[in-house]
């Protein structure tokens, strides 16, 4: 049998069970860290979508002549801030070691599943694919190639999940602008391969159903918003670009040089006779 | 999502499936021998002290029987996923470490510690990262011990043992005293603690009753 001896009297009791408050202490303790930690990233990462989003819609600045030279821009700041985030990581993965991870994996999810969506943002506006597991697993390891932590399966698709609602609102706000119609429908169909490979994926993970539904109102979104462009388009036969220009510049004559692309005040008379010139 | 990135979650998915699966298949094992102790361990209250040994002797084989499916269990987890896992059998568990500190107590009238229980369990300390025996578990197989003493506190008098109340009162205090020591989160583990009391009072009542009608031995042991 075993060589200790049981416990007979409350002071060894006692003693075992102080034991035992030093144990679930350092183990409330540290997970309250990771849950604080992981609060830090949910925030830093809303701030990069954010941005994303705050820069493809920006028309004023002058410097972005045409979708890709903004989306570069978008790209190249939200790395900055995606590398910050990655430190964030890195400075608390030593809470994460061996064992522990899956201990605390719950504890540092809800962050990791939002970084895991800024960086498919990022990803998809600079290649418009979906970022790989691999991929991420990468961005999440130090320069010598030692991961952080594990990156586990369910929080790779479901933060890869809420990535098709922020695709939704960069499509529909795309729209009113120069190009943006052929965008929406891009993301349109990007969007309903997602949907569908996440289809597969939903009996093995729980939450994912929900996501699934969310994304099915989003792309619906985005389907009305194409169906309302397709439909519209088809009463002028004009080319995309032209029938953008005409909507931009009856934007800046209504209003001023403050808002739509266009800075140059035009009456309405003059837009006519220039509309009418495309027509031969 | 490009193919080669589909086929490697596909095939993660399928794995953690098969796992899952797998390990199901233990724990029903597992289950079905703490049940079985159980169920054999429910006579305490209707065997007189003199029989005991004899029906403790008679769950001694299903516990030695637990090491087979511990080892299965520990032998299916990947390398540090236990807390991954773990939640799939913790109930199994703690009705182990139950049936194991219950015979003991009835036994010696003592308590096995943690390093005792997973022996007994055949819980191998390389384990550590895939299958262990954790703090919370033998608490919660602690709990339940007190819960079933303080029906046998009630059972023993009507058994006509007196001095088994007196005893499970003094070995129930102390651990309840062990249990006030720690800072526990608002989980389930508190609020079983919190039922502890109640489990302490009705032990006390019994020993009250027995006291005043002078059917406790009045010396010592």
């Amino acid at each position: 049998m075993s060589k200790q001896t049981t416990l007979n009297t409350r002071s060894a009791i006692i003693q075992v069970f102080d034991g035992f408050r030093n144990e679930l202490d350092d183990h409330n303790d540290r997970r309250e860290r990771l849950i604080k930690s992981s609060r830090d990233v949910t925030n830093l990462s809303k701030k990069v979508i954010f941005l994303l989003h705050r820069i493809m819609t920006d028309d004023a600045s002058p410097e972005d002549q045409d979708d890709h030279a903004r989306a570069a821009r978008a790209v190249s700041k939200s790395r900055d801030k995606l590398k910050e985030i990655q430190n964030l990581f890195a400075g608390f993965s030593h809470e994460l070691q061996g064992e522990r991870f899956w201990r605390y994996q719950r504890a540092v999810s809800p962050g990791l599943q939002e970084y895991i969506e800024a960086l498919s943002f990022t990803y998809y506006l600079e290649t418009g694919r979906l970022i790989s597991y691999h991929e991420v697993q990468k961005t999440l390891s130090d320069a010598e190639g030692n991961n952080y932590f594990p990156l586990s399966v369910e929080d790779y698709l479901l933060g890869l999940s809420d990535l098709t609602g922020e695709l939704m609102r960069y499509a529909i706000s795309s729209i009113p602008r120069r190009g943006g119609r052929a965008k929406a429908n891009e993301v349109c169909a990007f969007v309903r391969n997602c949907k569908a490979d996440f289809e597969s994926f939903t009996p093995y993970i729980r939450d994912l159903r929900k996501k699934q539904n969310v994304t099915s109102q989003s792309l619906e979104k985005i389907e009305d918003a194409a169906y309302a462009v397709a439909v519209r388009s088809s009463e002028y036969d004009l080319p995309p670009e032209i029938l953008d220009d005409l909507v931009s510049r009856t934007m800046s004559s209504a209003f001023g040089g403050d808002h739509g692309g266009s800075t140059r005040r035009k009456r309405p008379r003059e837009d006519d006779q220039e509309g009418m010139e495309y027509n031969d | 999502m490009d193919s080669a990135n589909l086929d490697f979650i596909n095939r993660m998915l399928e794995q953690d499936s098969e796992l899952r699966e797998k390990i199901k298949d233990q724990v029903t094992e597992f289950d079905k021998k703490t049940r079985t102790m159980t169920g054999l361990l429910n006579k305490i209250h209707s065997t007189p002290t003199a029989q005991l040994p004899l029906l403790l002797d008679s769950v001694q084989p299903i516990l030695e029987s637990c090491k087979e499916t511990t080892g299965a269990i520990a032998n299916l987890v990947p390398a540090n996923q236990f807390w991954r896992w773990k939640e799939m059998w913790s109930i199994s568990l703690r009705n182990a470490v139950f049936s194991a500190t219950l015979i003991e107590y009835l036994r010696s009238g003592t308590l096995l510690t943690l390093p005792q229980v997973s022996d007994i369990l055949g819980i191998q300390p390389e384990w550590q990262d895939k299958f262990t025996l954790a703090a919370e578990d033998y608490l919660h197989g602690l709990i339940s011990l007190v819960n079933e003493l303080s029906r046998l506190a009630v059972n023993s008098v009507t058994l006509g043992n007196y001095e088994e109340p007196l005893r499970i009162s003094a070995f129930v205090k102390d651990l309840f005293a062990g249990f006030t020591m720690l800072n526990l989160k608002n989980d389930a583990l508190r609020r079983r603690y919190d039922s502890l009391k109640y489990d302490i009072k009705k032990i006390e009542e019994v020993v009250y009753d027995i006291s005043l009608r002078k059917l406790a031995p009045v010396s010592g042991k």
